[in-house]
């Protein structure tokens, strides 16, 4: 079912497209030559980015789970999940205000003398701006991986005070390699969309994404046409990349069934001494340098916008409106996740592998569908009329439920699989089914996976301006839609004290629902999901 | 509240005899975002008409005069407009070409704009010119036109948008050509040597770049220094003129021919060139006014450069956009 209404959906408005189109002909991609130098930059700068991203967050993640406990993780760990669902605008003005030409780090580089003052524009930034918003997202997804592991397995190493070498042969590596081919694929897909960031930082037409194309195709020329081809070629590109990535993927390893009984505790490390404490520091500063001054630079700027901000009758209403319509399409997005996993699953134990893994890539299409093609496409199919008052919103919580389904797959996934096969087994001979079975067996494993999918997803729908932009009203905005008016209308102040305001309901959410599902459950005796917080209780 | 009539020009006072105007009606007009925000000049004009009109002005807003052309593409015959009000100069040939448009039917004897307006189906409500706005604590003498900007010191770097997917960019390249004509990739190409960044739309530009001091100058309105003198009260931010004259936009409005509130549509239209919806425009919109506000304009527009209008006609930029875009991507792709 939800993969009929995600696929439908998305290749659905895609149809629409094709169909309205006159006349299509795939020829006149070949005609214009310079279709095949935006490709080959996009592929190029989404490779890198995937590479530096992906390849910097397996040393971050480890230092991270190897420091259980240092000053300021948790704040830390909240910025990483921040970055990724900060609206491009909003990250642009905090990367600028750091690496601009202007930025705090200009005098660094002077005083260096090493940095050209302008390597925030061209290639250099563009892989910046991708490695500031994906590798805190990898590592983060890297380090919940990590901390899956059982703590039996820990307690083991520790007694056997096995080296660094052996840690990562035998604990880290196997818990890392099943989600780095997916991973990648979701990080080279959210660079290879990327719009505003590689418009701006890129420094000319010479870097522009399929996505200018796109955009021009369809909203300047109406070539409807040429629009949809272009969608198909970005959506065979990367469904390619999911399809190979999926299958490298394979099945995770059976040892990530095999889950604790008891809530994780931290033991010691060996490899925790010594020079790790150097190489661990120096990942860890090395993230926070990342990411944090940009963050900074944008709460700074909304402190001093404080005065500016927009009189009460339209900001709180907009916080308001923005926070249920999250809710609404998060809820929405965990709904799918779960149906579309649990599918996967269920063809999976019937031995179709292909089908499970087309269910899977189904939920990650959406990532590759641009806004534009999904919100007019729709458009297309709902016609006459829409797109006013109660409907509108209706249909931007919709679209916002399947934009951040792909995030709340990749989150819930580990965690879905659930029961090892010894477990079932013996489950089932104990006559737990239904909803005991999901209440004591599966619940307490969940929780905090889907809180996290929850939290990712809101956040994304809580910052998302195309959909809204589409279908929206502009007499009761959105929050990020008041950020835009307030731009258009120069108000620079009140605008940076929207974008703080925006910042920290989305920090509010995660700590929120951080908070909600810290605990275990009362059922003691088979309690906490294995994601338990680490550093809250000793060995 | 009773409804407040004034007469306003031939058009009107005629609509009113024929009694055609009902209250309880509603008039939807599709516009782009900052028209309608809380800043713009909507929540204003939607107050002002209602008070005269008795009936329910509703706006529906896009995110930007592109859009509101999509918009009315897309919906055809069945589009819940009856007025359409953000297509520029540069938007009026296509959406002509959607035969969905009625003729205005309004005096334009009001109007003061600087070229001669004639025109059955837009009607215009403000005006500005394109322009490179530049920081006065950073560039004491700017440049006085493109041959100066073009040969400016290395530092001097300005930010621009891009053609494809804004207004203001389309508007630069508009405006070279019209000066340079066939030497215009030549200028492009030189051009790129000043340029720091081309960016999607004109909101990154001027406040994630310019205003976190990237760069000295970036591409704007003329209009844009007087919403910093007027509000913010700083003249820091200023419009260099230059000699080879400016590239002109003109906002305009239309009735859907579709509308099933023809009289109320004309009346709005009328409406449109009174000082009741002009007066909002200046600050609220931080354009020109479509007609003389007298005392009323601010005084910083009289402070404002007044630079020669540059145009191509609608007709021309529906012919030639597409050649002028591909030969300006082949002179700037590095």
């Amino acid at each position: 079912m939800a993969l009929v209404a995600v696929a439908g959906l998305g290749l659905g408005s895609l149809g629409a497209l094709l169909w309205q189109a006159r006349e299509l002909h795939p020829a006149m991609l070949w005609q214009e030559p310079w279709l095949a130098a935006v490709l080959r930059f996009t592929l190029w700068q989404a490779s890198l980015s995937t590479l530096l991203s992906i390849g910097l967050a397996i040393p971050v993640a480890l230092a991270l789970a190897r420091r259980p406990r240092f000053l300021g993780r948790r704040l830390l760990l909240r910025a990483m999940e921040l970055s990724l669902v900060i609206p491009s605008l909003i990250a642009l003005f905090g990367l600028v205000a750091v690496h601009g030409r202007r930025g705090w780090l200009a005098p660094l580089s002077d005083w260096l003398g090493g940095l050209p003052d302008d390597y925030l524009y061209g290639l250099s930034g563009i892989v910046l701006a991708h490695v500031f918003y994906n590798l805190p997202l990898a590592a983060r997804l890297m380090l919940q991986a990590l901390e899956e592991a059982s703590p039996a397995q820990w307690r083991l190493a520790g007694q056997l005070g096995l080296s660094r070498g052996v840690l990562w042969r035998a604990l880290e590596w196997p818990r890392l390699a099943p989600l780095l081919p997916r991973l990648a694929a979701l990080v080279f897909t959210l660079c290879f969309t990327s719009f505003a960031i590689v418009m701006t930082l890129g420094g000319g037409p010479a870097s522009s994404t399929l996505e200018v194309a796109l955009y021009q195709a369809m909203k300047f020329d109406h070539d409807l046409a040429l629009a949809a081809l272009l969608a198909l070629t970005q959506l065979a590109i990367c469904l390619t990349l999911w399809l190979v990535a999926l299958s490298r993927g394979g099945t995770p390893s059976l040892a990530v069934g095999g889950r604790p009984g008891r809530p994780a505790g931290r033991w010691w490390r060996r490899d925790a001494q010594g020079l790790s404490r150097l190489t661990d520091a120096f990942w860890l500063i090395g993230l926070a340098a990342l990411l944090l001054p940009p963050l900074v630079a944008v709460l700074v700027a909304g402190v001093l916008g404080l005065p500016e901000m927009p009189r009460g009758a339209s900001l709180w209403p907009a916080a308001l409106r923005s926070l249920s319509m999250a809710f609404a399409a998060g809820l929405g997005s965990l709904a799918l996740a779960v149906a579309l996993l649990a599918g996967r699953q269920w063809l999976r134990d019937r031995r179709r592998p292909l089908a499970a893994a087309l269910m899977e890539g189904g939920g990650q299409l959406i990532l590759v569908i641009p806004a534009l093609v999904f919100g007019t496409g729709l458009f297309l199919l709902l016609r006459p009329r829409l797109g006013s008052g109660w409907e509108g919103y209706a249909l931007v919580v919709l679209v916002n439920a399947f934009m951040a389904l792909p995030f709340a797959m990749q989150v819930i996934r580990g965690a879905l699989p659930g029961l090892s096969a010894p477990e079932r087994r013996l489950a089932d001979q104990l006559g737990v089914r239904g909803m005991a079975r999901l209440r004591w067996l599966q619940w307490p494993r969940l929780r905090r996976p889907l809180a996290l999918a929850l939290a990712y997803a809101m956040t994304l729908s809580l910052g998302d301006f195309s959909v809204i932009a589409l279908f929206g009203s502009p007499a009761a905005p959105t929050l990020p839609m008041l950020l835009f008016q307030q731009l258009g209308g120069y108000r620079w102040q009140g605008a940076a004290a929207t974008a703080l305001l925006l910042l920290a309901l989305v920090a509010l959410v995660f700590a929120a629902l951080d908070r909600l599902t810290r605990h275990p459950p009362r059922h003691r005796w088979r309690a906490a999901s294995p994601q338990g917080r680490p550093d809250a209780r000793l060995p | 509240m009773a409804p407040k009539v004034q007469v306003v020009g031939v058009a009107l006072a005629a609509l009113l005899v024929a009694g055609s105007v009902q209250a309880g009606e509603t008039l939807t007009v599709y516009t782009y975002d900052s028209f309608v925000s809380e800043w713009g000049p909507g929540p204003g004009i939607e107050e002002a008409f209602e008070a005269r009109c008795g009936c329910d002005l509703a706006f529906v807003a896009l995110p930007g005069g592109v859009d509101i052309l999509q918009r009315l593409r897309l919906e055809g015959q069945d589009t819940a407009a009856d007025v359409v009000l953000g297509l520029d100069m540069n938007l009026m040939a296509e959406a002509r070409a959607l035969d969905l448009l009625a003729p205005h039917g309004v005096d334009t004897g009001a109007l003061d704009l600087p070229i001669d307006w004639s025109d059955d189906n837009f009607l215009p409500y403000d005006w500005g010119h394109f322009a490179f706005v530049y920081d006065t604590e950073r560039l004491e003498t700017p440049p006085g036109s493109f041959e100066e900007l073009l040969d400016a010191p290395d530092d001097v770097k300005v930010i621009l948008q891009d053609p494809r997917t804004s207004v203001t960019g389309l508007g630069l390249l508009l405006w070279i050509k019209k000066v340079y004509g066939e030497r215009a990739p030549e200028i492009w190409a030189r051009l790129n040597e000043r340029v720091l960044t081309v960016t999607s739309g004109w909101s990154q530009a001027y406040f994630s770049l310019f205003m976190n001091g990237e760069a000295p100058m970036v591409l704007s309105y003329a209009t844009s220094p007087a919403y910093h003198m007027a509000v913010e009260g700083t003249d820091r931010y200023q419009a260099a003129e230059f000699d080879d004259g400016h590239y002109l936009q003109v906002e305009t409005a239309a009735r859907v021919a579709t509308s099933e509130h023809p009289a109320l549509a004309r009346e709005f239209l009328a409406f449109m060139l009174t000082p009741d919806f002009q007066r909002h425009i200046p600050l609220g919109n931080v354009m020109h006014p479509a007609i003389d506000l007298g005392d009323e304009l601010p005084e910083v527009y009289e402070r404002l450069i007044a630079p020669e209008s540059l145009t191509f006609t609608p007709e021309a930029v529906q012919a030639h956009r597409r050649e002028w875009l591909r030969e300006w991507r082949n002179a700037a792709a590095r």
